[in-house]
């Protein structure tokens, strides 16, 4: 009885594993972890960039919605238009941009698609998700300024996902390399004052968002009013009377998002000494109104 | 010269005050508070094992934010956002539709914009509604539960 009972078993295995080899296959799904992770490194780079808003939908490979997000300030239709992208993207396994493209070339009859496919969507803006060479799913993005732009964040969400195939998912991103500045660098950055880390055009990138300031002031500054950085002061040398917040006087411009200003009415006055640590929240002006040089300070701009 | 700017000056006020009049403070839901109440639904499915789609909706019943947990059926995604749906442009959960169709008004199913399945729950803050969340994937109550759990993180979010 046991010897049949194994012989049925080892026949039932046997057909479970020819059946196995020809009926079904083995896929790669995307997870909801792994959409995140795309949609983050999108929200990052349509921070970056001054994006006025954006919908950003991640879609598996049936079309299917998997998560989605609507920043704060984009028009509510956003929502769907990214889910047709996404939808479009992903079951077509191109960009959507190649629907627009045929359609503005003349071959109109191609938005009947739409009648039978739900929410069919042939405007630029969605990528498809590839892992290992295959498509998991994709990614629609309306409500960026422009469909370029909206195509633009979509094919960086499209590469995170390749990033996290290549480095093991760290946050969307691929691992950045460790910054060491050794100690003579340093003291040489404070004694003219310079920028540590950042100091190019990426420095404000989606996964480095931040500057290093090795600080130094022999005179007092202007007032100074970030839209976007915050910066954690702590101070090492000399000392200064700072001013924070206030109305500034005679406001300009001399960067985007940077604004300069010679003085300002009111305001909270501190002075501080080596060992004081300050963060003034982007869009506080602050003033380095009196100094007692040599006054050194180490700053972190966060974004 | 300066009557020309008195007038304009006046016609400031003037123009401020009836616009005071004619507008109406509203408290929005944003994107990380979006996050947030979704996080908390997520949380409970998880500790449940339950595969659902969790849904996030403004005020105007727009989609905001949309998780599917892993291997919740796809059907869910449609059925999660119209609950929300419901629940935020009726300003009630949406199970109180389903319960009025399940006790013969049947009428109830021509409601516009609204589907009457247990599982929508209305975001509040300060008494007012200004969201709705809708769980869709497992049993009617169970969906309305995790809802709940998410919904209840905006009572952190009035004002104190």
């Amino acid at each position: 009885m046991k010897q049949i009972l194994s012989t049925i078993s080892m026949v039932t295995l046997l057909l479970a594993s020819t059946s196995y080899a020809g009926s079904v296959s083995d896929k790669q799904g995307l997870t909801l972890d792994g959409a995140k992770k795309v949609i983050a490194a999108t929200v990052a780079e349509a921070k970056r960039v001054n994006a006025p808003g954006g919908s950003i939908a991640v879609v598996d490979d049936g079309g299917n919605l998997l998560a989605l997000e609507r920043l704060d300030g984009s028009f509510a239709a956003s929502a769907n238009i990214s889910i047709g992208k996404a939808r479009t993207s992903a079951l077509f396994k191109k960009p959507t941009k190649v629907f627009e493209d045929v359609i503005k070339g003349g071959r109109t009859s191609m938005v009947t698609l739409g009648g039978d496919l739900q929410n069919f969507t042939p405007l630029q803006g969605g990528i498809p998700l590839e892992w290992e060479g295959k498509v998991v799913g994709a990614i629609g993005v309306s409500g960026a300024a422009s469909a370029q732009q909206d195509e633009e964040l979509a094919i960086v969400g499209a590469k995170a996902l390749d990033s996290m195939e290549m480095a093991g998912m760290v946050n969307g991103h691929s691992p950045l390399p460790v910054t060491y500045i050794e100690n003579q660098k340093v003291a040489a950055s404070f004694a003219k004052g310079a920028v540590l880390v950042g100091e190019d055009e990426n420095m404000m990138h989606a996964s480095h968002n931040y500057m290093v300031h090795a600080s130094h002031r022999d005179k007092p500054g202007v007032v100074e009013i970030h839209e976007f950085d915050t910066d954690i002061v702590y101070v090492l040398k000399g000392s200064a009377q700072l001013i924070t917040g206030g109305t500034p006087v005679g406001t300009k411009t001399i960067a985007p998002h940077e604004f300069r200003a010679p003085t300002v009415t009111g305001g909270e006055t501190r002075t501080l000494v080596p060992g004081d640590v300050v963060i003034i929240p982007n869009g506080v002006p602050h003033w380095f109104k009196e100094v007692e040089a040599p006054f050194d300070y180490y700053v972190v701009k966060v974004r | 010269m300066i009557r020309s700017m008195m007038l304009a000056a006046m016609t400031m006020v003037l123009v401020v005050g009836v616009a005071n009049a004619q507008l109406i403070e509203k408290t929005a839901l944003t994107l990380d508070g979006a996050k947030k109440i979704a996080a908390a639904a997520e949380a409970k499915a998880k500790a449940e094992g339950a595969r659902v789609v969790i849904a996030v909706v403004d005020d105007s019943g727009n989609l905001l934010l949309l998780e599917r947990l892993d291997d919740t059926q796809v059907a869910s995604v449609n059925v999660g956002i119209d609950k929300a749906r419901t629940a935020a442009i009726y300003r009630r959960p949406s199970k109180v539709f389903e319960d009025q169709v399940k006790n013969g008004r049947v009428s109830a199913l021509a409601l516009h914009g609204a589907v009457a399945l247990q599982g929508g729950v209305p975001i509040t803050v300060n008494g007012k509604v200004i969201g709705a969340i809708g769980v869709s994937g497992e049993t009617p109550q169970q969906d309305e539960d995790i809802a709940v759990a998410g919904a209840a993180v905006a009572a952190s979010f009035a004002k104190q």
